[in-house]
């Protein structure tokens, strides 16, 4: 599944497209940085509450194909910039962690049956 | 080879990351693979985030070359009380204000070296962190690099045969009038260098005198220490070595002393087969993963105590006295941010006399003699574990028929009596290297006697060559040696394995070495793998066989 198709099936808001367009074949969410620096990939949509700055990081260096931001808190400039830069695709979802898991979760389910 | 420094300013959380970018456009530059760079950041984000969280000052030193990318991030912070500790999953000393912002879970450190082919830190309190890694960029030519450290002068071979059997795992053959070596085989012990006295296999090591300077650390084996005679003490040595402007000096034997410490702790706590046998000996280390892989697991999951010295000091410029060609292997992996050479036994001993005698002074120019860092000389540790009520033994094992020997009894279940193994492949650990003039036997007492603690003439200061010798862990699991199966597909190697048999059966089982094989079995090995050809066999032609 697309970034975009995802984003549309749990009403989240698309931000950035990204230039990666590769399928979305995991989802990982965390707020730690440690865990989140470890699981990035290619195919991995990351979904996190973490701070516009160490964002921005996240993405500069780590080559992050996409991210879900969460409660509907749009992000800074610094971090579109950055997911401009770098290719990222940039959603955010009008609900928090628990909430966008599972609609996450259960459009991977629908695509499966 | 491309080095950068960048600097890292403490509590900006803002531009917190910075260092590691400029790393990245570097190495992206460069042309470092994906994954490769991939690693190195987590590294360096971990490491960079460290200082901006806990210092309030750190600089990030990189060096690149083909082989590795070596990250040396360095800070003045509060410094780690206890390393361990802080090496823990989940401990974490940072404030709220990081741990709000997903930092501080206690999982930086363990993220570095779980990301990293190389990891040290150090840390002085008050002073500051260090942490220091590597990413190999081509692991698998860097061990083959690594591999074997016996060196031949063919020119001087006489053909005695000495060799073909001294070596405890068949590893040589004298063919073509000079030896070689099947390095599948060869566990960088020393036993063939003991038996050729032509002088045809050697360490080869640099016999030029490293020029020293007030950074410049020596680190030693305590055996150098015995090496003058009965008169002149281990201090003298070293006066004399300060003398030569060598003041910095450390024995490797504080990390052997370390490293026994954390074996023993680790065979009362955490182990359930013993005995567990400590990775004292590179060679004997090597000797296991090449002939006794069931044991693998047996060993203690420490680095060698050359390896950690190597990987814990970070001085700017240390010179080595590698003693038998395993630990030469090792010194062998090499380090960007830090000048390390090597020096020969001999010619640091030749030097030593010299200057003693007063014959010639080393070199012109060395800087007057202060107070340099002394090891403190000490003997033997307190050799029980306890487990329980109960007292194990300490069990020290040398020489290498009495190390196989011995893993050969361990293998068969009949060593359990026994809490934790040292193995050394020479007699009486390195004081049986072929390197030296003492007799093992003579040198090793010596030393033992020499067991009062003399008092350090240094105060621990921030140097890093005052860091306290710790055990370094091993990251990844040993691994048994690719080539020593007859084929890699079992049915193949079954076969060949048959036909090995058989042909062992036609040879006349004198094991004389004429052939260039030590024993009939290695020849008919040497023939089923096609490096040599029955025809080699001059009592079979005479129509001798069983």
């Amino acid at each position: 599944m697309t970034v975009s198709e995802l984003a549309e099936q749990v009403g989240a808001k698309l931000i950035t497209p990204g230039s990666h367009g590769v399928e979305v074949q995991r989802v990982y969410a965390s707020d730690r940085i440690s865990d989140l620096l470890n699981e990035v990939s290619d195919a991995t949509l990351l979904v996190t509450n973490l701070s516009n700055s160490t964002l921005v990081r996240l993405i500069q260096l780590m080559d992050v194909s996409s991210v879900c931001l969460l409660n509907g808190a749009e992000p800074e400039d610094s971090v579109i910039a950055a997911a401009r830069e770098h290719g990222a695709a940039l959603v955010v979802s009008p609900v928090g962690m628990y909430e966008t898991c599972g609609r996450l979760y259960q459009a991977f389910q629908g695509k499966r049956t | 080879m491309e080095t950068a420094t960048f600097t890292i300013t403490g509590g900006d959380y803002g531009s917190g990351g910075a260092a590691s970018r400029s790393l990245k456009e570097l190495l992206k530059r460069i042309g470092v693979d994906a994954p490769a760079v991939r690693r190195t950041m987590i590294a360096a984000y971990e490491a960079e985030m460290n200082v901006v969280i806990h210092a309030k000052l750190g600089t990030m030193e990189a060096a690149v070359d083909q082989g590795q990318v070596e990250v040396i991030v360095a800070d003045e912070g509060p410094g780690i009380p206890d390393i361990e500790l802080a090496m823990k999953e989940g401990y974490s000393t940072a404030p709220a204000t990081a741990r709000n912002m997903g930092f501080g879970a206690g999982m930086g450190l363990p993220n570095i070296q779980r990301n990293t082919d190389r990891f040290s830190i150090q840390s002085t309190v008050g002073h500051g962190t260090q942490v220091r890694f590597t990413i190999l960029l081509n692991p698998e030519e860097l061990g083959s690099a690594a591999a074997n450290s016996v060196y031949i002068e063919p020119e001087r071979c006489r053909q005695c045969l000495e060799c073909l059997h001294a070596c405890p795992t068949a590893a040589i053959r004298v063919r073509g009038g000079q030896p070689s070596i099947l390095e599948h085989l060869c566990v960088d012990c020393t036993n063939c260098i003991a038996a050729c006295e032509a002088g045809a296999l050697i360490l080869h090591v640099n016999t030029d005198l490293p020029r020293p300077s007030v950074e410049t650390l020596l680190v030693l084996p305590a055996s150098f220490l015995e090496q003058f005679g009965g008169s002149v003490a281990p201090e003298q040595v070293l006066d004399v070595l300060a003398d030569m402007g060598f003041r910095n000096t450390r024995l490797t034997e504080e990390w052997e002393e370390a490293l026994r410490k954390a074996v023993c702790a680790y065979a009362a706590e955490s182990v359930k087969v013993h005995p567990v046998i400590s990775p004292v000996c590179p060679a004997v280390v090597n000797l296991i993963q090449a002939r006794f892989p069931s044991l693998m697991e047996q060993v203690a999951p420490f680095r060698t105590p050359l390896e950690a010295a190597y990987e814990e000091l970070t001085v700017s410029h240390m010179v080595f006295v590698p003693v038998c060609p395993s630990q030469h292997s090792l010194l062998k992996l090499q380090r960007l941010l830090t000048k390390v050479e090597l020096v020969a036994p001999a010619a640091l001993i030749n030097a030593v006399r010299d200057c003693r005698t007063g014959l010639k002074p080393v070199h012109d120019n060395v800087e007057a003699p202060g107070t340099g860092l002394k090891p403190v000389l000490r003997g033997q540790s307190d050799q029980n574990v306890r487990l329980g009520n109960r007292t194990y033994d300490l069990l020290q094992v040398s020489g290498m028929r009495h190390v196989m020997k011995v893993l050969d009894a361990v293998e068969n279940g009949m060593m359990e009596d026994y809490a934790v193994l040292e193995l050394y492949a020479c007699g009486q650990g390195c004081f049986g290297s072929p390197v030296w003039n003492e007799d093992p036997f003579v040198a090793r007492a010596r030393w033992d006697r020499a067991s009062v603690p003399m008092v350090s003439s240094a105060q621990p200061t921030a140097h890093h060559s005052c860091v306290q010798a710790r055990p370094v862990r091993r990251t990844a699991p040993l691994h048994g040696r690719i080539g020593v199966r007859l084929d890699s597909d079992m049915r193949k190697a079954m076969e060949k394995l048959a036909k090995l048999d058989a042909t062992a059966k036609s040879l006349p089982g004198r094991n004389c070495g004429v052939c260039g094989a030590p024993t009939c079995a290695a020849l008919a090995e040497d023939i089923v793998m096609g490096r040599a050809d029955i025809s080699a066999c001059v009592y079979r032609e005479k129509g001798e066989s069983r």
